[in-house]
C-alpha cells in the first residue's frame, strides 16, 4: 500500500487551478509537510506557479525550463533570479542575472512578440522564453489564470512549445485546460492538445505567428466540442422526454399493481 | 466508537442514563441490534431548551469467532441529514475535523477520480471509511442477480456487510441467513416501484440499469432509486450518467412528506485529431421537499416517480443548457465586475465560459477600444 506521504503527494499535483492551499488530511498535522516538498515542488513546475517577485508587481513563472540550483529560478525578461519557497509560493532573495545563452538574441526577440501576442489574447497570463537542451533549442511558455472562489470557479490555461534552433524547425508542444467549478457539486474540465508545427525558418516573427494561429485553431475545436458534446453524448445518456414526447403516466405503469396480492416479495 | 447528536428525537429517555429503543436504532441509524449496543444520554445545550441527545454506538463483532473487522452499521447520512447531526460543538472531535476535510478534499480533486481518491483517504484514515462511502456518491456498480438472471445496482443501502440484496430476489449475495430485508408492505411498495421505475427508465434511458430500494422508519419509509447508463458512440467518446436518488416519506394524515436528495454523475469523454483529449467530469446535488395526497400505497410510487422524474428533467437540464451553447468568447471579467452571482442554469456550460475568460479569441486590443468607444459615448450622453 502506498505510503501517507506518497498518497498526501498525489493529492497535492492533483490540485485544481488556484485551491493549492486546501486543506491537508493527516493524522500527523506539520510534521509531514517536509516530507511533501517534492510534490509541491513538482505541482509548482508543472503548473506554471507565478510569483510576484520582490519589490515588484509583475508576476513570473517557475517552471523546470527556469530552474537554477536550490530552488532558485531565472527570469529573463527583468534579467532577475529568485528563490521559491515552495510550499507557500512566494520569492524571496532576488538578485540580477544575465543569461549567458547564444541564443540570447532570438530569445530577446521572441519575449518581444510573444509577449504582444499574449496580452492581445490572454487578459491575465505570464509568459517566458528560456534556453533548453544544452542551448540548442528555446522553451516558451504560458501561463494564463483566472480565479473566481466567490463564485466556486477556477481556470488555468497552460502552453508550452519548444522550438530546436535550427532551419527549417518543428515545433512540438501541448496546450493544457484546467478548469474546475464547485458550487453544490464538483465539475472539472481537463483538456490536453499535443501540437507538432513546421517552421520553415527560425525567427521570433515566424514562430509566434504558427503559434498564435495553432492557438486561435485550438480555441475554436474546443468551442465546437463543447456544443457536440451537449448535443451528441448527452443526448444517448437520457432523453429529454420519452420518444412518445409525454411524461410517464405513473398510475398506470405498474403502481395498480399494488392492490393485488404480490407473493411475500419472493421472485417477480 | 460513533458519536452522533440527535435532535427532536423520539426516545425513550429514564433519567441520565436513557435507552434509545432497539427500534430506533434500527430504523433511523439502520443499525441492527445484533451489530451493535446503543447508548444515549441526554445533555443540555445552552441555546436549546429540550431534547438534544447524544448516542454512542459500539460496534460488536457481526458473528462470534470473525477475526475481521466487524461491519460497522449503515448509517444513512443522505436520508437523516436533517435529523441526525454529527456532532460538533461541545463534543468535537479530530475525527470531525478530519472528516469535513475528507469531503473538502474529495469536493476539490478531480471528480474523475473520487474512487481512488476515496480508497487513498480511507487508507490514511481508516476510522472515517463506513462515514465517507455513506457520505460521498460514486458511480454505481453493476452485479447480476443470481436467482433472477437480472443486472442490479450496487449502494449502499443495499448493503448489509459484505453481501448486497437484489431487488428481484430480495436474497443477498452472497446469501445472508439474517440481512436486514424491508417489512412485507414497504417490500411489496419496492416491488412496484422497480416494475414502475424499469419502465420509466426505458422511457427515458432506453437501455442502461436500474434499481430501487425501499427500507422501514418509524413514521413512514425511505428508499434509492439508482439508474445507471453508459454510451460509447465512437471509439474515441463515451459517455456515462448515474442518478441517485435518496428520499424519506413521512406519513401525515391523507398526505405523505417527502424529501428527496438527488445525484447526477456524469463523465464525458471526447479525443478528436483537432481536440485532442477532452474530460468533462462532475457530480452535482439537489434537494426538493414536498406535501403531497396519498389514498392508497399506490399513491407513494406515483409521487416519488413524479417527485423524481421532475428532478432529473431539471437536473438535466441544468447540465447541458445555454451556457455551454453561447459564445465561448464573453465580455472580459463580466462576472468578476457586475458582481454576476453563478445561478443554477450556468454549471457545465461554466467550463466553457471560464476558458472564454482565459483566453480572447479576437484580440483584446479590440475589445478594449470597444469598451473606450462606449465608455466615450456614455461620458458624451451624460453631458
Amino acid at each position: 500500500m502506498a505510503s501517507t506521504v506518497e498518497l498526501a503527494s498525489a493529492f497535492i499535483e492533483g490540485a485544481p487551478p488556484g485551491e493549492m492551499s486546501s486543506p491537508a488530511l493527516t493524522s500527523e498535522g506539520d510534521d509531514i509537510i517536509p516530507s511533501l516538498l517534492p510534490a509541491f515542488k513538482r505541482y509548482n513546475e508543472t503548473q506554471l506557479t507565478t510569483v510576484k517577485l520582490p519589490g515588484s508587481s509583475q508576476e513570473v513563472i517557475v517552471s523546470e525550463f527556469n530552474a537554477l540550483e536550490d530552488n532558485r529560478y531565472f527570469d529573463p525578461e527583468s534579467q532577475t533570479s529568485f528563490e521559491l519557497d515552495h510550499t507557500t509560493q512566494t520569492a524571496s532573495g532576488a538578485q540580477s542575472y544575465h543569461l549567458e545563452s547564444s541564443n540570447a538574441d532570438l530569445i530577446k526577440s521572441l519575449l518581444k512578440s510573444f509577449g504582444a501576442h499574449a496580452r492581445e489574447h490572454y487578459p491575465n497570463c505570464s509568459y517566458g522564453v528560456y534556453p533548453i537542451e544544452n542551448d540548442s533549442a528555446v522553451a516558451i511558455l504560458l501561463v494564463a489564470n483566472r480565479y473566481s472562489p466567490n463564485n466556486f470557479w477556477n481556470g488555468r490555461f497552460r502552453a508550452f512549445y519548444q522550438v530546436p534552433v535550427s532551419s527549417p524547425s518543428t515545433l512540438t508542444g501541448k496546450i493544457q485546460v484546467d478548469v474546475h467549478y464547485y458550487e453544490d457539486g464538483n465539475v472539472a474540465l481537463n483538456t490536453t492538445k499535443p501540437l507538432s508545427i513546421n517552421i520553415p525558418s527560425v525567427s521570433a516573427e515566424s514562430i509566434v505567428s504558427k503559434i498564435a494561429a495553432a492557438e486561435r485553431d485550438y480555441q475554436e475545436a474546443l468551442n465546437r466540442a463543447f456544443v457536440q458534446t451537449a448535443e451528441g453524448a448527452f443526448k444517448g445518456l437520457r432523453r429529454q422526454l420519452p420518444i412518445t414526447r409525454q411524461k410517464v403516466e405513473w398510475e398506470k405503469v405498474g403502481g395498480y399493481r399494488l392492490g393485488q396480492d404480490i407473493s411475500g416479495g419472493k421472485g417477480r | 466508537m460513533l458519536r452522533f447528536v440527535v435532535f427532536d428525537c423520539v426516545v425513550h429517555l429514564s433519567g441520565k442514563q436513557c435507552a434509545v429503543s432497539k427500534q430506533f436504532a434500527q430504523t433511523h441509524l439502520g443499525i441492527k441490534s445484533t451489530q451493535a449496543t446503543v447508548t444515549s444520554r441526554s445533555f443540555s445545550h445552552c441555546s436549546s431548551p429540550s431534547s438534544m441527545v447524544s448516542v454512542d454506538i459500539d460496534l460488536l463483532p457481526r458473528r462470534p469467532g470473525n477475526m475481521h473487522a466487524p461491519p460497522p452499521p449503515k448509517i444513512n447520512t443522505a436520508t437523516h441529514r436533517g435529523r441526525v447531526y454529527r456532532q460538533h460543538s461541545p463534543f468535537a472531535t479530530m475525527a470531525d475535523a478530519q472528516f469535513d476535510s475528507a469531503l473538502d478534499l474529495l469536493r476539490r480533486l478531480n471528480p474523475r477520480d473520487t474512487k481512488t481518491n476515496l480508497q487513498a483517504i480511507t487508507s490514511i484514515v481508516p476510522e472515517l471509511t463506513e462515514d465517507l462511502l455513506a457520505s460521498v456518491d460514486q458511480p454505481l456498480e453493476i452485479r447480476r442477480c443470481p436467482q433472477t438472471n437480472r443486472d442490479y445496482l450496487l449502494c449502499d443501502y443495499n448493503r448489509d456487510g459484505d453481501s448486497y440484496r437484489s431487488p428481484w430476489s430480495n436474497e443477498f449475495d452472497p446469501p445472508l441467513e439474517d440481512g436486514t430485508v424491508p417489512s412485507e408492505r414497504v417490500r411489496k411498495l419496492e416491488i412496484a416501484a422497480n416494475e414502475s421505475f424499469d419502465v420509466y427508465r426505458e422511457l427515458y434511458y432506453e437501455g442502461g440499469v436500474g434499481s430501487v430500494y425501499f427500507w422501514d422508519l418509524d413514521d413512514g419509509f425511505a428508499g434509492v432509486i439508482l439508474l445507471k447508463k453508459g454510451v460509447t458512440p465512437g471509439s474515441q467518446s463515451s459517455g456515462e450518467w448515474d442518478s441517485i436518488h435518496v428520499f424519506e416519506a413521512t406519513d401525515r394524515a391523507r398526505m405523505c412528506h417527502y424529501k428527496l436528495t438527488s445525484t447526477v454523475i456524469l463523465h464525458l469523454a471526447n479525443k478528436t485529431e483537432a481536440l485532442g483529449d477532452m474530460d468533462l467530469s462532475g457530480n452535482m446535488t439537489r434537494q426538493v421537499e414536498v406535501d403531497l395526497p396519498v389514498e392508497s400505497d399506490a399513491s407513494h410510487v406515483a409521487n416519488v416517480g413524479r417527485l423524481v422524474e421532475d428532478m432529473e428533467l431539471k437536473m438535466r437540464n441544468l447540465l447541458r443548457t445555454s451556457p455551454i451553447l453561447c459564445c465561448l468568447v464573453e465580455p472580459i471579467g463580466v462576472y468578476a465586475n457586475t458582481g454576476f452571482h453563478m445561478t443554477e442554469e450556468v454549471y457545465f456550460g461554466k467550463a466553457k465560459d471560464v476558458v472564454g475568460e482565459l483566453r480572447s479569441l479576437g484580440p483584446l486590443s479590440d475589445a478594449n477600444r470597444d469598451r473606450e468607444t462606449q465608455r466615450e459615448m456614455i461620458a458624451s450622453m451624460q453631458k
